[in-house]
């Protein structure tokens, strides 16, 4: 439990805790691993259980949990080791990230639906009173009493329910843009202010209900829409905030120790691993490595780093492990860069909600150019029903119905999705998805897991399997490659790997380092054999090599199993016209059998990252729209340039960071799902806007010449918008075309 | 008709009063995680040591 004691470090608590009025503090965590309900709950209660807890909020979907106890009584690294215990493994967020924001907004919005809602039933009822006796039995003093409650309880709506769009349309018009809060922050001021004149003259038609239902309808739509996107963007942060709090400081000694970044001095010398994220700016010592800078920079292609080059603090090493001297003193520096950092990673990925609003615009002029024709139009020919003819016009033709389409739909969509498995971190990769028609897959680590065992060690001269593993561990344990890691674990469970020194990983190939002195290498055979005498044609291909400067030490039989869905995941896909491809960096005898069992014929062997990318970009040339799915730093390349990207929750943060989907608990079935999903909520978008638009062309005549009351508009209006939530609900459903096959 | 005279102010107060109370459960966080509360009933027994937590 290195890693927590870390945590104790009271300048490093200080970073994630947050201190707050009561002497308690409270941290956000970015979990691993919460899959079921039911392992929330029961790691709630794990939690509730620590001595000093006062609250605990699991938010699943985005693998958050914030904590709020008494650090005195229960200190963090304790609270860490629960996590871990349960399976889980917390990272702590930098407490800034305990964004308050979002929970604000929420609540803001949660507020204002309700006091629209209970006002709005109010004025309701005030209104039925009137339309069904008034004139008949309930005399004229009563009649201007309920027309001054209605006023009343038409207030609170107005002036603070209603306060976004007012905020919205000031916006718009600053921008110069038409937006949606346009004509409803129009339609909402014009009826208000004739209704209250109304009601102060003691004459005339008043519309508070129309107002005031009007009102709430749309909050609830905004509601249901800012809970999709918060639930997409917190995914992304989640991704995102993985930057590390954390380094791995080389001692004098040559062990590596965990410490927090922050503590971190000037001369330190920090340890990077492959798809590791630079913790603090400094010098590169040693060897060559590439870089990717994408985050600070916005530059995609990697960049290429020699010794005594500057690296700077956020940036991922993509052919690591890189050694690093710490350049820059001083705690602030690192840690506002790193917020800094997180802040432009999360501005980047705003704009995907933008497409249904560019849409929405267009609708807004010809409604706002329709509204004034019928006001002229009716003042030539009888100007006392001109403002009733052109208050209806503009909330028949009003388009919530069309701009709610694509948030209810999403909400739905992304909710069904996290129940089966698969976190959808850009909500915008759905509508790609539902037109792919090409999938490439890598093989290790995402098509297949590797497994080893002691017994498929063969030393080649003769040394003990044992040591022979130890060696190969010590230089397995800087990559974060599958094999790698299969290699590391099982040599790390035999015993303790020495340390490896001037590591270098090369993607695609394999490890070199040296060993007191050695110099080995480890990976396949044509690399590990490349700078020696011994040819490589006498071992067979397709296993790990690991060899010095003589030739061959040891070989490394590694099975490799597919996972238990990739077969039917690779069937259903196919079913679905979706070709598929494997592009794998291993050798084509082992590629071959796993391809024919998954019945995909077009496959690449020994594919270097660039490689598969020219594989995925003659695709997108042959005019296919292309998945990639991968996991590791090599597959980061395909997964920033394909339409849609799937990386598996096992994979490296880098992979993570590029993909738009996230299969968790290593479930490659989940691309089915999503498949079914993404096709469905293609069909009911795109049903529901035809309904919103044939209501509209149907109701506007009318409205237009003076037919439709407007508490009939906001009716029609209502309904409207409550069969664009219901059809989004069938999203998830079976549909009786596919069978079973959601 | 004069009920109404009364009856319409008591409306109001249990309006003011239900807004009221809805705020509060806002500002509390009583609204922040609606799924897993459903999930609750279904639980086997809570783990030993909550037994002889917080005897107050």
């Amino acid at each position: 439990m290195n890693a927590h004691a870390a945590w104790a470090h009271p300048q490093l608590a200080a970073q994630v805790m947050r201190p707050r009025r009561d002497g308690r503090s409270e941290i956000a965590l970015r979990v691993d691993g919460l899959r079921d309900a039911r392992q929330i709950l029961t790691l709630e209660q794990l939690i509730r259980a620590l001595p000093g807890v006062q609250r605990v909020a699991i938010d699943a979907p985005a693998g958050r949990v914030r904590v709020v106890w008494d650090a005195r009584r229960t200190p963090l690294p304790r609270l860490l080791a629960v996590f871990a215990n349960a399976d889980c493994t917390a990272q702590p967020l930098r407490h800034d990230s305990i964004d308050d924001a979002r929970a604000t907004e929420m609540h803001a919005a949660l507020k204002r639906l309700l006091v629209g809602g209970m006002f709005a039933m109010q004025v309701m009822t005030y209104a039925f009173v009137m339309y069904i006796g008034a004139v008949d039995f309930v005399d004229f003093t009563t009649r201007g009493l309920f027309r001054w409650l209605s006023l009343l309880s038409t207030i609170p709506v107005v002036f603070y329910s209603a306060q976004p769009f007012f905020a919205g349309a000031r916006d718009e018009l600053r921008q110069r843009r038409l937006g949606i809060n346009l004509p409803v922050a129009l339609a909402v001021t014009l009826v208000f202010v004739a209704s209250a004149v109304n009601t102060l003259r003691g004459d005339g038609e008043i519309y508070f209900d129309s107002v005031s239902m009007f009102v709430f309808l749309l909050l609830g739509g905004r509601y249901l829409e800012l809970r999709a996107r918060h639930r997409s963007g917190a995914l992304g942060d989640a991704v995102i905030d993985a930057t590390p709090l954390l380094a791995e400081r080389r001692r004098s000694d040559g062990q590596l120790e965990t410490v927090a970044a922050i503590e971190l001095a000037p001369g330190d010398l920090v340890h990077v691993g492959d798809g590791g994220t630079v913790p603090a700016d400094g010098v590169l010592e040693g060897i060559t490595v590439r870089v990717d800078e994408a985050l600070l920079s916005g530059e995609s292609r990697p960049v290429t780093r020699h010794a005594g080059e500057r690296l700077v603090a956020g940036s991922v090493v993509l052919t690591g492990p890189a050694q690093l001297r710490v350049e820059s003193s001083g705690s602030q520096t690192v840690a506002a860069r790193l917020g800094e950092l997180a802040a432009r990673a999360r501005q980047a990925r705003a704009p995907s909600m933008l497409a249904s609003e560019r849409d929405a615009s267009r609708f807004v002029a010809r409604v706002l150019l329709l509204t004034v024709l019928t006001a002229l139009g009716w003042l030539l020919v009888d100007p006392s029903r001109a403002f009733e003819a052109a208050v209806a016009v503009l909330v028949v033709a009003c388009p919530c119905a069309f701009a709610l389409t694509l948030p209810a739909t999403l909400t739905r969509a992304l909710g069904v999705l996290a129940q089966r498995g698969v976190l959808v971190t850009d909500s915008a990769a759905l509508e790609p998805l539902a037109r792919v028609d090409f999938a490439l897959f890598d093989k290790t680590g995402t098509l297949a897991t590797p497994q080893l065992s002691l017994a498929t060690v063969e030393p080649l001269r003769g040394d003990d399997p044992a040591h022979v593993l130890q060696w190969a561990g010590a230089l397995a344990r800087e990559s974060s490659h599958p094999l790698a890691r299969a290699l590391a674990a099982e040599a790390a469970a035999h015993g303790t790997p020495p340390h490896a020194t001037a590591v270098r990983v090369v993607a695609g190939a394999g490890i070199r380092g040296e060993l007191d002195g050695r110099a080995l290498r480890l990976g396949r055979a044509d690399f590990a054999l490349e700078h020696s005498a011994a040819n490589a044609s006498t071992l067979a291909a397709g296993i790990l090599v690991l060899a010095d400067a003589q030739g061959a030490i040891a070989a490394f039989h590694l099975d490799e199993r597919a996972r238990p869905d990739a077969a039917s995941t690779a069937e259903f896909l196919r079913a679905d016209n979706i070709a598929c491809a494997i592009a794998s960096g291993d050798v084509a005898e082992r590629v071959a059998p796993l391809a024919r069992a998954l019945g995909i014929s077009d496959w690449h062997a020994r594919q270097t990252p660039a490689d598969k990318l020219a594989v995925l970009q003659a695709a997108r040339a042959r005019g296919n729209v292309t998945l990639a799915v991968g996991d590791g730093t090599n597959d980061a390349p395909i997964l920033a340039g394909a339409d849609v990207s799937a990386a598996l929750d096992s994979g490296t943060g880098l992979a993570q960071a590029h993909a738009d989907l996230l299969l968790l608990d290593g479930r490659l079935n989940g691309l089915a799902s999503a498949r079914v999903i993404a096709r469905q909520v293609r069909h009911v978008v795109a049903q529901s806007r035809r309904w919103s638009l044939a209501y509209n062309l149907c109701a506007v005549p009318f409205a237009a010449f003076g037919l439709v009351p407007p508490w009939l508009a906001g009716i029609g209006m209502t309904l409207s918008s409550l069969v664009v939530v219901l059809n989004a609900q069938r999203v998830g459903t079976p549909t009786p075309a596919r069978g079973t096959s959601a | 008709m004069n009920i109404l005279l009364i009856l319409i102010p008591v409306t109001l107060i249990v309006i003011g009063v239900a807004v009221a109370l809805f705020f509060w459960a806002v500002n509390h966080q009583q609204f922040d995680d609606l799924d897993s509360p459903a999930v609750l009933p279904l639980m086997d027994d809570p783990p030993a040591e909550t037994d002889e937590k917080d005897a107050p």
